[in-house]
């Protein structure tokens, strides 16, 4: 009985899933034009935006990769080095003072909590104008770890936020038998925290590791790296109507986010959406 | 934990208050001065600043065309946001494939979604092209070159790149509505549309909120789509408060002014802030 009523009401959805696939057929058409021109010459594009590419050709992705102008390669080392060193270096400092805030009901704890979560409330543009005249001062520019110290800083507060919300929903059932042991604090908080908070640690590096791969403004003004964001955008100034190239750039810059999207929707979907919401 | 593991904060204590915490007081401070970035001395001119602000016709452009953006992105992704996500919490087992496909454009970078739609939304792009194709040239139009069009083409992009994480919000807030309400509602004989209207709506009430908010923050900020897009221009006439910011500070050495309009937005900011975390509190209860 409940199998045929199941099955009336998949008949009964059929125009709605037709009218979704449309949808959404709909809405990857601007990224259906990017994937199938990349492999058209500009000509081709200017006067058949939307047909498949046969043949299809390498030309564009080619003479972007030979530009001796433009270091992709470069630009691929800089936002990698970016991203997980920023990311990484940022969990570890976070967590570990999350992990104090949580466990200690002090007033110094308190004060930190507000401190550290002040920095949500600021429209980071704010800080570009000082921090470019510190990093001319102390002759930063162009230096990658200090833009790399920018990244983290500009992510403690969100995760000092997500860290101290999950620790502190732990028991300390567990911490307090290792205190009994005679554990040091250091060694309860690698080997007992950090593998209980590991669904936090993935949702604040899929947060805080996809603004810093995407960043445009920060790497662009201090200390002026050619990130891959930024290198495309420079990159693509001088050919801002030769599309076949701009389209190339747009595939090598989305390439990398776009694969480990694909392999790893629920947690980025989750990561981002449970971040949105708590940050 | 022990007393001495107020070491444990140290490392993000120091990173933070050098990177983050400094360089706002010294924005408050530059606000008070009329510092051009390039001369050693300055001078310690007050609120000047801020009074110069009242009577800055591209200032209150910029707020204007913020306030169009905010407005326009905001209604059409909640709108349109809870439209889909209705329609996909019945497609069964096609959810996950459909909400990853409208999600995609959230995860890339700002900066390559605005050059995919220029390469659409310029005169010379795709969308004119194959309206010409159609026989359709009479409705053809430069969707960039003035700033009315261009802010719509602003906005459009906006509305295509962030539908998919709203979207989703809603998604989330719609599947904790338990099912006995529906079917309270099915045996009064609710409609279908009575069912979102008293069933749904009143309990994803703090989920719109939410979604709501989070948009308008992320619009507020606005900049990497209008530096592609249009540059600000023609003119100015299509700058944000974020892009007028940064412009003011790095292309006009104004570093003293720019820094007391990035204080006017922090203060907009912070009291959207304190709302959006009073609010999701509310929702943890």
């Amino acid at each position: 009985m409940a199998n045929v009523v199941n099955k009336k009401e998949e008949k009964k959805n059929l125009p709605l899933k037709i009218l979704l696939v449309l949808l959404a057929c709909f809405f990857a058409l601007p990224l259906y034009i990017t994937i199938i021109n990349v492999f058209k010459p500009t000509k081709v594009i200017s006067s058949s935006p939307i047909s498949l590419p046969f043949p299809p050709i390498m030309d564009n992705i080619t003479s972007v990769l030979n530009d001796p102008n433009v270091n992709v390669f470069e630009m691929y080392k800089n936002s990698i080095m970016i991203t997980l060193f920023g990311a990484t270096g940022c969990i570890i400092v976070s967590s570990l003072a999350a992990y104090y805030i949580a466990r200690m009901k002090t007033k110094l704890s308190g004060f930190l909590y507000v401190y550290f979560l002040f920095g949500l409330m600021v429209p980071y543009v704010i800080v570009y104008v000082p921090l470019v005249t510190m990093f001319n001062k102390l002759h930063l520019t162009g230096n990658l770890p200090s833009l790399i110290m920018v990244f983290v800083s500009g992510s403690i507060s969100f995760s000092v936020f997500m860290y101290q919300g999950f620790i502190g929903g732990i028991s300390r059932e567990l911490e307090e038998a290792a205190i009994i042991d005679g554990a040091s604090s250091l060694t309860i908080f690698v080997k007992i925290i950090m593998p209980l908070v590991k669904p936090c640690t993935t949702t604040v590096a899929i947060f805080i590791g996809l603004s810093m791969w995407n960043d445009f403004l920060t790497p662009l003004l201090i200390g002026q790296v050619k990130t891959i964001t930024v290198g495309i955008y420079t990159a693509i100034g001088p050919y801002a109507s030769d599309w076949g190239t701009v389209f190339a750039y747009v595939l090598l810059a989305t390439l990398p986010v776009t694969i480990a999207y694909i392999f790893a929707q629920k947690q980025f979907i989750a990561g981002l959406t449970a971040g949105a919401i708590k940050g | 934990m022990r007393k001495k593991s107020i070491l444990f904060v140290l490392p993000a204590f120091v990173i933070y208050t050098f990177l983050m915490i400094i360089p706002i007081i010294g924005a408050f401070y530059l606000s008070l001065t009329d510092w051009n970035g390039i001369s050693q001395a300055y001078h310690v001119v007050g609120i000047k600043n801020y009074i110069d602000m009242l009577s800055d016709a591209r200032l209150r452009n910029a707020i204007m065309v913020t306030l169009k953006i905010t407005l326009t992105v905001s209604i059409s992704v909640n709108v349109l946001g809870l439209f889909v996500a209705c329609l996909l919490n019945r497609a069964g087992k096609m959810i996950n494939a459909l909400r990853s496909i409208f999600f995609l454009p959230y995860v890339i970078s700002t900066v390559a979604i605005s050059f995919i739609w220029l390469s659409i939304l310029s005169y010379t792009g795709v969308l004119n092209t194959i309206l010409n194709a159609l026989g359709m040239g009479s409705v053809i139009a430069d969707y960039i070159g003035n700033a009315q069009n261009a802010i719509r083409s602003i906005c459009v992009i906006e509305i295509w790149r962030t539908l998919g994480f709203h979207m989703v919000l809603y998604l989330a807030s719609i599947q904790t509505v338990p099912e006995e309400l529906y079917e309270a509602c099915t045996m009064d004989g609710g409609t279908g549309w009575q069912k979102f209207r008293f069933v749904t709506l009143p309990m994803i009430v703090p989920g719109i909120t939410i979604s709501v908010i989070m948009s308008i923050m992320t619009e507020m900020k606005q900049y990497d789509v209008v530096k592609v897009i249009t540059n600000g221009g023609p003119g100015y006439s299509t700058e944000t408060v974020t892009y007028n910011i940064v412009t003011q500070a790095f292309g006009n050495n104004m570093l003293g002014y720019s820094s007391a309009i990035a204080v006017f937005l922090f203060a907009i900011i912070a009291v959207i802030t304190i709302i959006q975390l009073r609010v999701s509190r509310k929702m943890e209860v």
